[in-house]
């Protein structure tokens, strides 16, 4: 499968030395939505729970101490200029390096909540991103194996073994794991459960924008429909 | 397996048959990690047994044995350490939160008294910071921390003044950028390999002296202590 076919219009390439950054209308376009959300979000400020108390007419209010304000903010910057380089790499180690400190990031941003359920899930999401990263960076290093390199400007044009199938099939299984989708999304789910909405927004965003790419990274290495 | 990449006839084929092995082997540990933590229902037990997890990771990538393989390994082992660094602050958060209670970072009492500590380390701590600039490079950066470092440690009795090295671990950072620099100017503009080679050579040797700063800091807490 083509890379103009998958990503809209091809733009050029960046050489950097080895590194050789490729440009499609369909990465830029999510490039520039992970910056545009991320400076979105340095703007924002800290939304404040309140909570109906039961039986009563009173209220409760929860709201995020200054100095956790900041370190939050800080790491959803991080995570979201993270989101834009997995989006716009044309290398495929950098792009697990880039989901991994997503996953990292995502546990840094909810760190410092007082909440101990949230704490709890936010342990049992860390574990289970840690074993993803056994999945993830084998299948990357076994498709190194195969083929010899991980710029996918060169992979398009390998033909597919059934090797490089088994290490997608592993790469899908590391990302899905690290970023928390739909079997281990239960752990992830509970850790939204605190006040400080919008940092915990890009802890969903960057999951979503990155399946979307690991989904074409895959068809560049597998080329399902032929060459 | 096809494998359709071209191995150099110097590579002997045994060593190419080890790969396969090696795959299984990693794929093994991860599942005998896997297998660990199903059973044990310690979080503190799971957290360590995910790093067995992580080592077959290692393997994986080690498995390659390529120069690029090599170059891989390195972020794989940060990743590694940055998550079980990450996960095991919240463990110890939630922990702290379930029984009201803080603790300090390092709990440990820093009470040297030996008159060579007051006498030597100006001495001993220029010298080995002259020898680590003569040096460059990250090993350079080693001794002359190791330098900064045994001052700190041996003046820590009398008491540093604290804010001085958060204004260290400031340049640490910014003679990290210099070394970035000396990368990306290596990579776009290659003719200038020799002021990217002593911008990264420096910048790493200034930012890994200065990283004992950030010791400094932590130390801070003793400081506070002492005085008290």
């Amino acid at each position: 499968m083509d890379l103009s076919t998958l990503g809209g219009q091809f733009l050029g390439t960046i050489p950097l030395g080895d590194i050789v950054l490729y440009l499609t209308t369909f990465n830029l376009f999510m490039f520039g939505a992970a910056l545009v959300f991320t400076a979105i979000i340095a703007m924002s400020r800290t939304e404040s729970q309140v909570e109906a108390e039961f039986g009563t007419l009173n209220e409760r209010e929860k709201k995020v101490s200054k100095d956790e304000f900041k370190i939050r903010r800080f790491l959803s910057i991080v995570c979201g200029l993270a989101t834009a380089g997995a989006m716009i790499t044309g290398d495929l180690f950098n792009f697990t390096l880039f989901v991994c400190l997503i996953g990292i990031v995502n546990i840094g941003i909810v760190a410092a909540v007082k909440e101990v359920d949230v704490l709890d899930s936010a342990f049992q999401y860390g574990i289970i991103a840690m074993i993803a990263t056994l999945p993830l960076f084998g299948g990357a290093a076994s498709i190194l194996a195969t083929t010899g390199t991980i710029s996918l400007l060169e992979l398009v044009n390998i033909p597919t073994s059934a090797f490089m199938l088994f290490s997608s099939i592993l790469l899908f299984i590391g990302v899905a794991g690290e970023s928390g989708v739909a079997p281990f999304f239960a752990t992830k789910a509970e850790m939204f459960r605190t006040a400080g909405s919008p940092f915990l927004v890009i802890i969903h965003l960057s999951s979503l924008l990155v399946i979307v790419r690991i989904i074409e990274i895959l068809l560049i290495i597998n080329k399902p429909f032929g060459i | 397996m096809t494998a359709s990449v071209l191995v150099p006839t110097v590579v002997s084929p045994e060593v190419v048959s080890l790969y396969i092995p090696a795959i299984f082997t990693g794929l093994l540990v991860g599942l005998i990690g896997l297998l660990a933590i199903s059973y044990q229902k310690n979080d503190l037990h799971a957290l360590i047994l995910t790093d067995i997890v992580s080592l077959g990771m290692l393997i994986l990538v080690a498995a390659v044995g390529t120069d690029l393989a090599e170059a891989l390994i390195l972020p794989g082992l940060v990743v590694e350490l940055a998550e079980i660094l990450a996960i095991s602050e919240i463990l110890m958060s939630r922990e702290m939160r379930k029984m009201d209670k803080t603790v300090e970072l390092i709990p440990l009492p820093l009470s040297f008294n030996m008159e060579i500590l007051d006498t030597a380390p100006t001495f001993l701590a220029i010298i080995l910071i002259i020898y680590g600039a003569f040096l460059s490079g990250f090993t350079g950066g080693a001794i002359a921390g190791g330098g900064i470092l045994f001052y700190v440690l041996s003046k820590m009795t009398r008491g540093v003044p604290s804010n001085t090295w958060e204004g260290v671990a400031g340049a640490s950072a910014i003679a990290w950028c210099l070394w970035i620099v000396g990368f990306l100017i290596f990579f776009v503009a290659p003719s200038y390999w020799l002021l990217a080679l002593f911008l990264a050579a420096f910048g790493i040797f200034i930012k890994v002296a200065f990283k004992v700063g950030l010791i400094g800091v932590i130390g801070r807490e003793e400081f506070k202590k002492d005085k008290e």
